[in-house]
């Protein structure tokens, strides 16, 4: 409505001139279909609007509604059960949680500081790292054993007051895993296409291969991965078998966005290294590679955001289960879940009477994870430039 | 003397970087290769042993009774995903017009971040939500429309509502890209011919965009079909062809990843399962020569 009115207020204020305009189509307010068109991008608006008011809210709601049991510190110590590794688990645990807030609370200082005094300076960005870390090694020595115990204790399929202790463990786990495989291939396979490649057929052959994976849906990876590590190489149900196909899975994200970023170099200053007698390797290893370093790293964090979203793969590779004795265990060939798998197992099989909760809890978990690594993501990408492309891709 | 033997060093390092790195890529597609093989020589057992007719038209699947038809299975992944079409991807492409034409400058980043996050946002945790919020309403719709007696809730219009949900942001954010990269030469082109904003977005910016928004909606449909545990929980899982828009069905994804656990590997039950997936890739493979066919030349997405 508004519109409208600010349209006729318009056309009073440039009454004199329009009349005086020799032909009256020419005045903007008069012209057929602007009645039409007004209310077609209201529709548009209203359409649009209330899409980000459905995804904006609905992310709100679900951190609100399992929330609380993210932040339930108990005022006494948890004792300590008797599975292996849980003191670690819970140091690191602690020192992650604090970090994470130590982390953001820093931002904001940053960025306060930044507008007071104008231009950051990288004494305060030294200071906020330092702030960071200490305040990570003082929450764990400090509150180790006041988490929230749905983040520390065991799940359970029967009883209520199950935890994601192990599920939380996995996924980072997990996200280390694949990483491992990720980062070394990816990079490699990027900067060959980057800047070694000469055969032009080879290079299409794996853009094709590139493609195709990255098209492919999730459960054909997972679908490969129960062939080839359960059944052929008979490993059973492993964190390993996970790893390798969430890795495989990230493989064009990653090289995806590398190349980007790698090809975003200035050419000048690789020109310069040449020019100071480095070879080609040499310059690639040093100057390119680290110049887009923040790049890669963004594309590393997105590819980590996937691991924790993922499910079905997951599922067919490494199973739905958690085991007492093994639960905070390192070793890659035995299964376990994730906390997406867990969240779809609750539902479909789990018969604990608060799973309603378990499930609210472990779906705010997740998507405080993802908000952490998009904002990770999207930081990083802010150095390397380009953030929206990059963005985009890993939303595939 | 020792200026040779540095450089000749040098020289085999050199070529060891040089072999690691297209190792690397080789592997990349070996990986693909190997993929593509394994998956293909379980499913060509699997269409040789049941046969490719009965498997894609045969009403019944049913692997207790070694009868495998695939048609359920094919018409809920499809049917689904054109439904996820419907109900999220011509809102999230009438939304990204509006984003990147006629919103107010301000609003664009902080719509694109939301978008971005929903976009990230774990499929299972759409899929519980779906289970615990949708499916109650669908029921109420479902005896709305069909009568008391009707079976609702978990079926085929709870899951395609919760797919068009899951792949909207997706679509969204990749129209915004396409339509973000018509010129802005043009935009001012428009507006110096006298166009109005909405003059502009439907007849320049829509039209020099289109080939973007296909691709989006195209991705927006594999991933619609592709998806598996959000659907599992929702779907109903009843594995017949469905007797109206709410009744209980199954998708391919859905039925590999429940039967995958009780099939024993080798068997006729499991190798049904890889020669279904190859109806997936197939999806995927039309998508990625699609999207090759509609942005050769320019580049796109």
């Amino acid at each position: 409505m508004t519109g409208l009115v600010d349209a006729r207020a318009r056309r009073a204020e440039n009454g004199p001139l329009e009349a005086a305009a020799s032909s009256p189509r020419l005045r903007r307010g008069m012209r057929s279909g602007r009645l039409l068109e007004e209310v077609l991008g209201r529709l548009l608006a209203t359409i649009a609007i209330s899409v980000a008011v459905l995804y904006g809210g609905g992310l709100s709601y679900l951190v609100a509604r399992g929330g609380s049991r993210l932040v339930a510190f108990t005022s006494f110590a948890t004792p300590l059960s008797d599975v292996d590794g849980e003191d670690i688990m819970r140091f690191v645990l602690a020192a992650g949680i604090f970090a994470a807030l130590a982390w953001a609370a820093g931002i904001v200082i940053r960025e306060v500081v930044a507008r007071v005094r104008g231009g950051a300076s990288r004494k305060a960005d030294r200071i906020a790292h330092g702030v960071t870390g200490l305040a990570a090694l003082a929450g764990a020595l400090a509150f180790r054993d006041h988490l929230p115990r749905f983040l520390i204790s065991l799940p359970s399929e029967t009883r209520a007051g199950g935890g994601i202790g192990p599920e939380i463990f996995n996924t980072i786990y997990f996200a280390f895993l694949s990483t491992l495989v990720t980062l070394p291939v990816g990079v490699g396979a990027a900067l060959y296409m980057a800047r070694f490649a000469k055969q032009r057929r080879f290079v299409a052959a794996l853009r094709m291969a590139l493609d195709t994976l990255a098209s492919l849906p999730s459960i054909v990876y997972g679908l490969f991965g129960f062939l080839v590590f359960v059944v052929e190489m008979k490993l059973g149900y492993s964190l390993f078998a996970g790893a390798i196909v969430l890795a495989i899975l990230n493989l064009p994200l990653m090289v995806g966005i590398t190349e980007e970023s790698l090809r975003a170099v200035p050419r000048e200053l690789e020109e310069a290294s040449l020019a100071l007698g480095a070879t080609p390797v040499q310059t690639a290893l040093r100057v390119t590679v680290p110049y887009a370093w923040p790049g890669i790293l963004s594309a590393l964090v997105l590819t980590i955001g996937r691991v924790f979203a993922e499910s079905a793969p997951l599922i067919m590779t490494a199973g739905t289960t958690v085991s007492r004795g093994t639960a905070y265990s390192l070793d890659p060939f035995r299964g376990g879940e994730t906390l997406a798998v867990h969240l779809w197992y609750v539902n479909s099989a789990g018969l604990a009477p608060d799973r309603a909760d378990v499930s609210a809890g472990t779906a705010a978990a997740l998507v405080v994870l993802i908000l952490l690594t998009n904002v990770l993501a999207a930081r990083l990408a802010r150095f390397g430039g380009a953030a929206g492309t990059r963005m985009r891709r890993a939303t595939r | 003397m020792r200026t040779a033997a540095v450089a000749s060093d040098r020289g085999s390092r050199e070529a060891a970087v040089r072999l690691v790195l297209v190792s690397c890529a080789g592997l990349v597609l070996l990986t693909t290769v190997a993929m593509l093989a394994f998956l293909g020589h379980a499913g060509l057992k699997g269409i040789r042993e049941v046969g490719l007719v009965p498997l894609l038209s045969g009403i019944l699947w049913k692997p207790e009774a070694d009868t495998y038809g695939g048609l359920p299975l094919i018409f809920g992944t499809f049917v689904s995903a054109g439904g996820a079409i419907v109900v999220g991807a011509v809102p999230a492409v009438l939304a990204a017009l509006w984003t990147t034409e006629l919103a107010p400058r301000s609003t664009r980043s902080a719509y694109r971040r939301t978008m971005e996050v929903a976009a990230a946002v774990p499929s299972v945790v759409y899929g519980w939500l779906a289970l615990v919020y949708l499916v109650p309403q669908m029921e109420k719709v479902a005896h709305h429309v069909r009568g008391q007696g009707a079976t609702g809730g978990e079926g085929l219009a709870s899951a395609a509502v919760l797919l068009g949900i899951m792949i909207a942001p997706t679509v969204l954010l990749l129209s915004l890209d396409s339509l973000a990269r018509v010129p802005s030469a043009l935009r001012d082109a428009s507006a110096a011919l006298g166009a109005s904003p909405w003059q502009t977005a439907t007849r320049v910016i829509l039209p020099g965009g289109w080939r973007g928004i296909v691709v989006a909606v195209f991705f927006g449909f594999a991933r619609a079909a592709g998806e598996t545990m959000a659907v599992q929980m929702v779907i109903g899982g009843a594995r017949k062809l469905p007797e109206n828009a709410f009744s209980p069905t199954t998708t391919i994804s859905t039925q590999i990843v429940m039967d995958m656990q009780n099939a024993r590997p080798g068997t006729p039950g499991s190798n049904v399962l890889f020669a279904m997936s190859l109806v997936l890739l197939v999806v995927s493979v039309i998508v990625v020569l699609g999207t090759r066919w509609l942005t050769r030349g320019g580049k796109t997405a």
